[in-house]
C-alpha cells in the first residue's frame, strides 16, 4: 500500500478519542469508501457501558485475506482528538507509524520515533461549521496521508454514511482534512 | 441474480439471517451485548408478517419462544450470560418436548453480571451442561459476521431437521463487529422446515421411535390434539415412569443427535497436514490462532489451527485426525479452562497445554505465537 | 363460537378416556373445575382442534392432560408465557391457561401481572386450593393465616394473596372468581371469560381435602365445600376491608370487564399499517 504499511496485505488504522467525538461514524464512512474500491475490511470500537466522554477509539483492519484477524495488533496510523485518546493508543503503535493530532485537543504528542503532524483540525471544523465534524476532518487527513482510498471513493462514502441534512457539512469537513495535508503525503513517503 | 455484499455487525448479521431462515417469532429480554438482535428483529418480523415481543424476563422469552414453537411456527430468542442462565429450565423443556428453537447467547465476562461489555467464552460449558439431566443439544460457534449469517441460518435448520434447540454462540468481539458480508439472495438460502404430522389422526404418537428417531410434529389445528409435557413420556407422548420406557424415550432424544453427527458438525482447520503444533480455538480466539499460525509458519514453525464450527456434540473425530501429527495441542480460549477439559478428554493430558484470559480482553496473536515458542522450546 | 347455547353436553366428548382412571384425590375440586371448563367449551361451540389448554406444574398442571385438545403441561410458573407466545404465533386458537395458586402466584406471579398487563386474549384460570398438593402440602401464597402445612408447622403467619385485586390492579380486562360448589356459576364465568377478547383471569376456588383439609381439621370434601364461601378470606377482592367477616360475604361471578384493546390484534393492525407503508414508498 505505501509507506505506512509494511505488511502488504494488512493495514491497521485507528480513530482515537472520547465517547461522543463520532468516532465510530468516522470509521463507518472509511470503512464504506474502501468497500468503494473493492476492499474489504473490520471494524470495532472500545465497547463500554457508557456511551459520552471518556476513553474510545475506533478501529479498522483492512485486509485481503478472507478471516483474518480483525482487531489491531500493530496499529499503522492513528488519528487522536484528545490526549487520553493518543496516550492510550501509544503502545499499540508500531515505531514509525503515522500520527494525526490536533494542536489543541492533544498538547502533548509524542515528539520521537512516530511520523507526526500535528493539525489544526478542531480549528478547522469550527470554521467550516460545528465542532461535531472533527472526526470528519481528520479522517480526510488519515485517508490522505495513509494513502488510504481515493478522494472521490471518500467523498462518495461521506454522502452515503451521514444523514441527508449534515450530508454538505460533513463534505465540507473532509475537504477541509484533505486540503490540510494535500502535498504533505508524497513529501513523507519520501522521507 | 447475485449475492449482495453488506457491510454488518455481527448482532445485525445474526437477526437478518434469521428472517433469512424463515424465523417469525422472536421473545427477548434486553441484556447487553446482544440487544441488537431485538432491536433490529422489533423492525424486520412485523415486515413478513411475523411476531416480536419483549417478556418480562428471560425465562418468559424462551418459553414464549416455545410456546410458538410448539405452534408451529420457526422461533428464535436471543441473550446473554445472566439470561442465559435464566433460559437453562426452559432448554430442557425444549430438549425434552423435541421442540425447535434457536437461542443466541453472546458472551460476556462472567460470572454473575461480570464484564457485560467485554468479551468472554465462559459459557461454553454452560451451552452444553447449562441444564439439568441428560439432554441433547447443538451449539454453533461462529467466528467471523459472515459465519454469524451461515451458522445462524444453519441453526435454524438443524432445529427444524431433528426438532431440537440449538445454540448459536458468540464472544461480545464478533457480535460487535463490522465486517462485509455476502448476503445470499433470499431464494437461494436452502431453508429446511420441520416435518408436520399429517393423517392418520387417530392412534397418531407424537413421539414415535421413526426410522430417522425424529417423529413429525403435531400442529395444533390439524387434528392430532397431542400432549406435550417435560415430564418423561412414551411415544403417545403422555407421562411414564417405567424403566424400560423412560430410558428408551431418553435414550432416542441422545441417539437422534449422535447418530446424525455427520450432519451437524462442521469443523475448520488450517494448515493442520504436517502440523507439529496444533493450536485448538473458536470464535474471535480462533482468528488470532490463525494469524499466529501463519507468523510461526513464516517463522519455519510448522503450526496448524482446528476450529470446531459445531462445538457441540464436539467434533470428536475431526479433532483425532487433525492432531494426527501434533506433538503439542494448545487450547486457546477467553476462560479459566473449558474447551481444553474436552480436547484433553479426547487427546489425553500429556501433549495438551492450556492459554487462557479472564480480563475480558481477547487474545492477540503474538500471545499464541509466545505460548507455542514456549511449549515447543 | 356459535351464538346459540349448545346443550346437549356430555363431558365424554372431551375427555381422553383412555386416560381414566384419573389421577386426582377422591374430593379433589379440580375435576369440578374441569368440567365447567368442558361445559362452557361444550356450550361456545369451540372447536377442541384449535383449543390449546396450556398448564404449568403441580396438581392444577396435571389437569390439562385428560382433555381431549391441543395440551401443553409446561414448566412451573410459566404457563402464561408459554400461551403468550402461542397465542401470538396462532391467534386462531382458542389458548386456556390453567395454573395453580402456587404455578401462578408465586414462581410465576411476574407473568401473571404483565399478561394482565398486556391483554392478550388467553383465558386463565387458577385452581385455588391454598396449598402445593403435588409436593405434598406446603404452604402457598393464598394458604389463610394460622393454617397449618408440611412448611407451616406452628400455623401459617404470612399474609394471604388476593389473586383477583392483583390481576385487577395489573389491569386485566377481564376478572372472575367462583366456586367449584356452584358448578354452573363457574361455567357461567368460564363462559364469560372465554367470550371475552383479552385476557380473562378467573380463580376458581377449588378444594385440597386429602392433605390440606385433613391437616386442619377442615372435615371433608362436602365440608370443606360448603365452606368455600364462607370460610375464605373475609379480606377478599370486593369485601371491602373494615366490613367485618360474615359467612357467605365471598364475591363471586365477573368481578371487572372492561374495554381494552386486545394486543394481538393492536400488534397485527400496526404491523399491517407498517407493510402498507413500506409497499406505498416501494
Amino acid at each position: 500500500m505505501n509507506v505506512h504499511v509494511p505488511h502488504p496485505h494488512r493495514a491497521e488504522i485507528r480513530l482515537a478519542g472520547s465517547g461522543g467525538q463520532g468516532l465510530i461514524t468516522g470509521m463507518h464512512i472509511l470503512f464504506r469508501a474502501l468497500a468503494l474500491e473493492g476492499k474489504r475490511a473490520a471494524q470495532s470500537q472500545s465497547y463500554e457501558p457508557t456511551s459520552r466522554g471518556g476513553f474510545c477509539y475506533s478501529d479498522l483492519v483492512v485486509s485481503d485475506e478472507l478471516g483474518d484477524y480483525p482487531l489491531a495488533t500493530r496499529l499503522d496510523m492513528v488519528a487522536a482528538l484528545s490526549q487520553v485518546g493518543l496516550d492510550r493508543s501509544l503502545p499499540l503503535l508500531r515505531p514509525g507509524a503515522l500520527v494525526i493530532v490536533d494542536e489543541r485537543l492533544t498538547p502533548d504528542p509524542p515528539r520521537e520515533g512516530f511520523d507526526l503532524h500535528v493539525l489544526p483540525i478542531l480549528g478547522r471544523a469550527v470554521e467550516t461549521g460545528s465542532p461535531r465534524i472533527a472526526n470528519v476532518v481528520a479522517l480526510g487527513a488519515l485517508a490522505h496521508l495513509g494513502r488510504l482510498v481515493g478522494d472521490d471513493a471518500l467523498e462518495q462514502a461521506v454522502r452515503l454514511e451521514t444523514p441527508a441534512k449534515y450530508a454538505d457539512l460533513n463534505l465540507a469537513a473532509v475537504r477541509e482534512g484533505l486540503a490540510l495535508v494535500r502535498g504533505l503525503g508524497a513529501s513523507t513517503a519520501e522521507a | 441474480m447475485t449475492p449482495s455484499l453488506a457491510a454488518l455487525h455481527g448482532n445485525r448479521a445474526c437477526a437478518l439471517a434469521a428472517i433469512a431462515a424463515g424465523c417469525r417469532f422472536f421473545a427477548g429480554y434486553p441484556i447487553t451485548p446482544s440487544s441488537e438482535i431485538a432491536e433490529q428483529l422489533s423492525r424486520e418480523l412485523p415486515r413478513v408478517d411475523g411476531v416480536f415481543i419483549q417478556m418480562e424476563d428471560e425465562i418468559g422469552s424462551l418459553a414464549a419462544v416455545i410456546g410458538a414453537s410448539l405452534g408451529g411456527v420457526k422461533v428464535m430468542t436471543a441473550t446473554s450470560g445472566p439470561g442465559f442462565s435464566l433460559m437453562q429450565e426452559n432448554l430442557g423443556y425444549a430438549a425434552m418436548t423435541e421442540t425447535p428453537c434457536v437461542i443466541v447467547n453472546v458472551m460476556r465476562g462472567g460470572p454473575s453480571t461480570g464484564m457485560p461489555t467485554r468479551p468472554s467464552q465462559g459459557d461454553i460449558m454452560q451451552a452444553r451442561w447449562g441444564t439439568h439431566g441428560d439432554h441433547p443439544i447443538v451449539v454453533l460457534a461462529p467466528a467471523s459476521v459472515q459465519e454469524i449469517y451461515d451458522e445462524t441460518i444453519r441453526a435454524f435448520n438443524l432445529a427444524e431437521e431433528f426438532r431440537t434447540p440449538v445454540i448459536v454462540a458468540y464472544d461480545e468481539t464478533i457480535a460487535h463487529l463490522l465486517e462485509s458480508v455476502v448476503i445470499p439472495q433470499r431464494r437461494t438460502v436452502a431453508t429446511v422446515t420441520r416435518k408436520f404430522a399429517r393423517g392418520d389422526e387417530q392412534g397418531f404418537q407424537p413421539y414415535a421411535e421413526t426410522e430417522d428417531l425424529v417423529p413429525p410434529m403435531a400442529r395444533p389445528g390439524d387434528g392430532h390434539r397431542v400432549h406435550v409435557t417435560g415430564l418423561t413420556h412414551m411415544a403417545d407422548g403422555f407421562p411414564t415412569q417405567k424403566p424400560d420406557l423412560a430410558a428408551r424415550a431418553t435414550r432416542r432424544l441422545l441417539d437422534k443427535i449422535e447418530q446424525n453427527r455427520d450432519r451437524i458438525e462442521r469443523t475448520e482447520t488450517f494448515e493442520v497436514e504436517d502440523a507439529e503444533v496444533l493450536i485448538v480455538a473458536v470464535g474471535i480466539v480462533a482468528r488470532a490462532a490463525r494469524r499466529a499460525a501463519q507468523d510461526l509458519r513464516s517463522a519455519g514453525a510448522r503450526a496448524g489451527l482446528f476450529r470446531p464450527v459445531t462445538l457441540w456434540p464436539f467434533p470428536e473425530q475431526a479433532l483425532i485426525e487433525a492432531a494426527a501429527k501434533a506433538r503439542h495441542v494448545l487450547v486457546a480460549e477467553m476462560n479459566a479452562g473449558q474447551l481444553a477439559l474436552e480436547v484433553e478428554r479426547i487427546l489425553g493430558r500429556g501433549r495438551v497445554a492450556r492459554l487462557n484470559r479472564i480480563d475480558g480482553e481477547p487474545i492477540p496473536p503474538a500471545d499464541i505465537a509466545r505460548s507455542i515458542r514456549e511449549i515447543a522450546a | 363460537m356459535n351464538e346459540a347455547v349448545r346443550t346437549n353436553f356430555d363431558i365424554k366428548d372431551y375427555l381422553r378416556l383412555e386416560m381414566m382412571p384419573h389421577f386426582m384425590c377422591p374430593g379433589c375440586g379440580h375435576g369440578i373445575a374441569l368440567r365447567c371448563l368442558l361445559w362452557a367449551v361444550h356450550e361456545l361451540g369451540v372447536d377442541k382442534n384449535r383449543l390449546a389448554v396450556v398448564s404449568g406444574i403441580g396438581c392444577s398442571g396435571r389437569v390439562g392432560a385428560y382433555i381431549d385438545a391441543n395440551t401443553f403441561h409446561t414448566t412451573h410458573g410459566r404457563p402464561l408465557a408459554f400461551a403468550t407466545g402461542l397465542k401470538l404465533a396462532r391467534p386462531d386458537l382458542t389458548v386456556v391457561v390453567i395454573t395453580g395458586d402456587g404455578d401462578c402466584l408465586a414462581i410465576g406471579g411476574n407473568h401473571l401481572i404483565h399478561a394482565c398487563r398486556r391483554n392478550l386474549d388467553i383465558t386463565c384460570l387458577m385452581l385455588n386450593n391454598e396449598v402445593y398438593g403435588m409436593t405434598g402440602g406446603q404452604v402457598s401464597p393464598t394458604t389463610a393465616i394460622d393454617r397449618l402445612t408440611t412448611t407451616t408447622p406452628h400455623g401459617n403467619a404470612e399474609p394471604t394473596f388476593d389473586a383477583c385485586r392483583l390481576a385487577d390492579a395489573a389491569g386485566a380486562s377481564f376478572v372472575g372468581r367462583e366456586v367449584t360448589r356452584q358448578a354452573p356459576a363457574l361455567k357461567s364465568v368460564i363462559k364469560a371469560g372465554l367470550a371475552h377478547e383479552g385476557f380473562a383471569f378467573i380463580e376458581v376456588l377449588s378444594d385440597c381435602t386429602e392433605i390440606y383439609g385433613r391437616k386442619n381439621d377442615l372435615g371433608e370434601s362436602p365440608e370443606m365445600i360448603l365452606a368455600q364461601k364462607s370460610d375464605m378470606r373475609p379480606e377478599a377482592f370486593g369485601n371491602a376491608a373494615d366490613e367485618p367477616f360474615r359467612p357467605n360475604r365471598l364475591r363471586a361471578g365477573v368481578l371487572v370487564q372492561r374495554d381494552r384493546p386486545e394486543y394481538g390484534r393492536v400488534y397485527r393492525e400496526r404491523a399491517a399499517a407498517e407493510r402498507a407503508k413500506a409497499k406505498a414508498k416501494g
